[in-house]
């Protein structure tokens, strides 16, 4: 689709404003020829009401324009798209409320249904840090005599969490769970994942035992999931938790299912603990639980990291057999072990297997090629690839510009580590902060290096 | 998002990043070169290079050598030719530790 800049956009957009019918004129068939058209009438053949109606968040201007195109439509949910339109513009969500109240005011026809207060909903958290728009909005729609439902409770707490506003939802929840109707599995596992995130996990457990006890509100085998993905992620790795997890998840009855083990796998190949990690797979079989994609490329991934790529090849044979393709994620933990052997070359060498195979390689999949051919000291062949990734627009990550960065200063190429920074800085591959302590460090190391004789 | 490792960095150190971004008064040879009055070490280096850049101050046998204009002659320490090795480093002399 052609880009039209942002001022010319306006000046289409503007005599729609004025003119507000048109807006809702019968829709062409089709454009003949798309390319050439400008964005705003395709956008409106897809989604009439997502066109931004609505310029200003002042509540005044929105109730002139409403009252001015109140009647120009009988479709029923024509006062809740206005109501939508509004409510992501408004800078509070009492005036969503007050434009609320305008609509059943000036269009007694108008009857709110569930959708209508679930728009509200989904929007009472825009800057405002407090639940009473949430409780309002309650209040409105129990006056309408509609009873909030798990969806109910479902939006409001999404909305809660997108604005990172925890506590509150936790607080919701609650009060939900003993006024309405107790959360579904979906928003609570959801809360639990957001919760997961950001709290530590003592008072993620506290949360839980307190739904089962309180509103019973038992966690499934999607929560135990979630749980156990979070004790074997990144800075809180702990395994032991994990295990006392799974014994748990024995006790209440649930049967493991592929993505546990998944995710168990997970967390010993994060660890380098490929031998564990094939502990978990023959588990996994001996149960009957079929692996799937994810778990190959887990634990050839694990497997790679932890230095055992002959077995990782192997396994690739295996899943060619049980009938999943080896994807861009499986050849690049293949590349990465390789590297990791310095078999930088052989690396390179899949590479081209890969892309015979007509799977094409992303971002990381170069990225680790050109870290791998840097260590190896192949400082030609990474110039090169080098070469590849600026011609496809891709970006560097953080390991591999340091690491280039230092081969080519260690070759004296420092020009080219200067274009290199620059590459970094307009692709947005770092910040530049980050690119530019990178190559200052890398001078100075170089420097003391030089004065002190050393070979390089 | 910031790396990992440069997470660690700042937490360990904030001054270490401080010193790197934030703005300086500068001496009046730096203000006449970048033509603002407050600079960061950061937005020294990339107007230098950017003016070394522009105006192909890179030595046509040697990328690796900056041919200094009188202009650049100024602020590098008079020097007529820099290697772009130690260009952050001069930077870095206009930028003073800030005593304690």
């Amino acid at each position: 689709m052609g880009k039209i800049p942002p001022s010319f956009r306006s000046a289409i957009a503007n005599p729609n404003l004025r003119n507000p019918s048109s807006l809702f004129r019968p829709q062409p068939h089709h454009f003949p020829n798309k390319h050439q058209q400008p964005r705003k009438p395709s956008k409106q053949q897809q989604k009439p009401s997502s066109l931004p109606l609505f310029k200003s968040p002042n509540l005044e201007d929105a109730k002139k324009l409403f009252n001015s195109i109140a009647n120009s439509s009988s479709d029923p949910r024509f006062p809740n798209s206005l109501l939508h339109s509004y409510a992501k513009l408004a800078t509070t969500p009492s005036d969503s409320i007050k434009f609320f109240n305008h609509i059943t005011k000036t269009l007694p026809s108008f009857s709110p249904d569930r959708s209508t207060f679930h728009i509200l909903l989904s929007h009472a958290s825009n800057n405002s840090n407090l639940l009473s728009p949430i409780h309002q909005t309650l209040n409105l729609m129990l006056a309408a005599g509609i009873t909030p439902d798990t969806a109910t409770a479902d939006v409001a707490v999404r909305s809660l969490c997108s604005a990172g506003r925890l506590d509150h939802a936790v607080e919701l929840i609650k009060e939900f769970a003993s006024k309405h109707c107790p959360p579904d599995t979906y928003t609570f596992n959801f809360l639990v994942k957001h919760l997961c995130k950001s709290s530590t996990i003592t008072t993620v457990y506290a949360f839980i035992d307190e739904m089962r006890e309180k509103f019973d509100v038992k966690p499934d085998l999607v929560t135990y999931t979630i749980l156990i993905d979070n004790v074997c992620n990144g800075k809180n790795l702990n395994l032991r938790e994990a295990m006392r997890l799974v014994s748990v998840l024995h006790e209440e009855g649930f049967k493991l299912d592929c993505f546990v083990y998944n995710t168990i796998m997970k967390g010993y190949c994060v660890l380098s603990r490929g031998s564990e990690a094939i502990e978990v797979y023959n588990k996994m079989k001996e149960e009957g639980v079929e692996p799937d994609l994810v778990t190959y490329n887990t634990l050839i991934f694990g497997l790679s990291k932890s230095g055992r790529v002959t077995e990782a090849r192997k396994l690739l044979r295996v899943m060619a057999e049980k009938g999943y393709f080896p994807d861009e994620v499986t050849y690049t933990s293949l590349m990465n072990g390789l590297c990791r052997k310095g078999d930088a070359l052989g690396a390179l060498a899949l590479l081209g297997e890969m892309e015979a195979k007509g799977c094409s390689p992303n971002a990381c999949t170069y990225n680790t090629l050109l870290h791998g051919l840097c260590k190896a000291r192949l400082v030609e062949k990474a110039v090169k690839f080098y070469q590849v990734i600026r011609a496809s627009g891709l970006k560097l990550d953080t390991a591999s510009y340091g690491t280039f960065v230092r081969a080519l200063c260690r070759d004296g190429r420092i020009a080219e580590a200067y274009e290199v920074f620059d590459y970094a800085v307009e692709s947005k591959s770092l910040t530049d902060v980050a690119a530019y302590s990178t190559l200052e460090s890398t001078l100075k190391w170089l420097r003391k290096a030089k004065e002190q004789g050393l070979a390089i | 998002m910031l790396p990992q490792r440069m997470k660690k960095a700042i937490t360990d150190n904030p001054k270490k990043l401080a010193n790197l971004i934030d703005l300086v008064n500068l001496p009046s040879t730096l203000r006449e070169f970048v033509g603002q009055s407050q600079i960061s070490r950061l937005g020294c280096f990339k107007c230098i290079w950017s003016y070394i850049k522009t105006n192909n101050l890179q030595d046509q046998n040697n990328k690796n050598v900056v041919n200094c204009d009188e202009k650049l002659k100024s602020i590098l320490l008079g020097k007529p030719q820099v290697e772009l090795a130690e260009l952050p480093a001069l930077i870095k002399m206009h930028f003073p530790k800030e005593p304690k």
